[in-house]
């Protein structure tokens, strides 16, 4: 008899949910905050404060997920990064 | 010293001689490191700034990870897998040097005129994401040969005139005085 428990552990979650990869931009000494904030407004069109916090997360702890989406919406989003010179990558939601 | 300022939509930038030297040396040498070497140089090997960038190599004919860690800075890898790292960076690797090398050639066409005018200048109704986008690579480049870490500030205010250090720091730290000061025009209106 399978339990819920064992039900749960036998799958994937990430390939059954809407958004299963993440884009993750890291901290660097160079970049200033006033610029991450911009770039963030201007390629994800988030409020002034939703970007300030993502960019206080990614200063204070490192790191910070910034959207989520398909494989091809993360590296889209990913190259945008990098465009503008901020260190991004992209990975599973469950690896974050 | 020289700032951004704006008139509605229009942004301009006030440069002195020197300055407008700095910059144009500095987005050349970066072009050429980007493997762009298409235009008539302004600096000379003796220039300071000189050997910062130049490690001038013929591109590898494969797209792969830059061993130069300018290079691999602004174009990093998107997956910290290799094998992930390496598909990705084949087939966008191409557009991303592009758009940067784009950046720095408008930057470095509206510099030539003051520049080749030989005296100081104002560029007039310029590109104002282009321009924070170009400087933000320049202060990236810097950083790397520099060894930037968050307490960089102290370190250069403690280094001696003499050092062969200081000049490149205060460019460093000029260029995001200077990239500060678009950003605020950009993000007021």
């Amino acid at each position: 008899m399978a339990t819920d428990t064992m039900i749960e552990s036998d799958l994937d979650i990430s390939q059954l949910v809407d958004k299963p990869w993440v884009t993750i931009v890291w901290d660097d000494p160079v970049n200033l905050m006033s610029y991450v904030t911009f770039v963030f407004i201007k390629l994800f069109n988030f409020t002034a404060e939703h970007a300030h916090q993502l960019m206080l997360q990614v200063h204070n702890e490192g790191r910070a997920a910034v959207t989520s989406g398909s494989r091809e919406e993360m590296e889209r989003d990913v190259q945008r990064l990098h465009e503008h010179g901020l260190w991004a990558t992209l990975q599973r939601d469950d690896k974050f | 010293m020289s700032e951004f300022s704006r008139d509605g939509e229009l942004y301009s930038l006030d440069l002195s001689l020197d300055e407008a030297h700095i910059l144009i040396n500095l987005v050349e040498q970066l072009l050429e490191l980007l493997g762009e070497g298409d235009f008539n140089h302004h600096y000379d090997e003796s220039d300071p700034f000189a050997q910062l960038m130049s490690q001038l190599k013929a591109a590898p004919e494969e797209i792969i990870v830059p061993d130069d860690p300018v290079l691999l800075r602004l174009l990093p890898n998107a997956y910290a897998d290799p094998e992930a790292a390496a598909d990705f960076r084949r087939y966008t690797e191409p557009t991303l040097r592009g758009k940067k090398k784009r950046n720095l050639a408008q930057v470095r066409a509206a510099l030539e005129v003051i520049v080749d005018e030989d005296r100081a200048g104002v560029v007039e109704d310029l590109d104002s994401e282009t321009w924070l986008m170009a400087i933000n690579d320049l202060r990236l480049a810097l950083s790397v040969r520099l060894e930037v870490t968050p307490d960089s500030y102290e370190y250069f205010e403690a280094l001696t005139d003499e050092d062969p250090q200081k000049p490149i720091f205060a460019v460093f730290f000029w260029l995001g005085w200077l990239q500060a000061s678009l950003l605020n025009l950009l993000s007021n209106g």
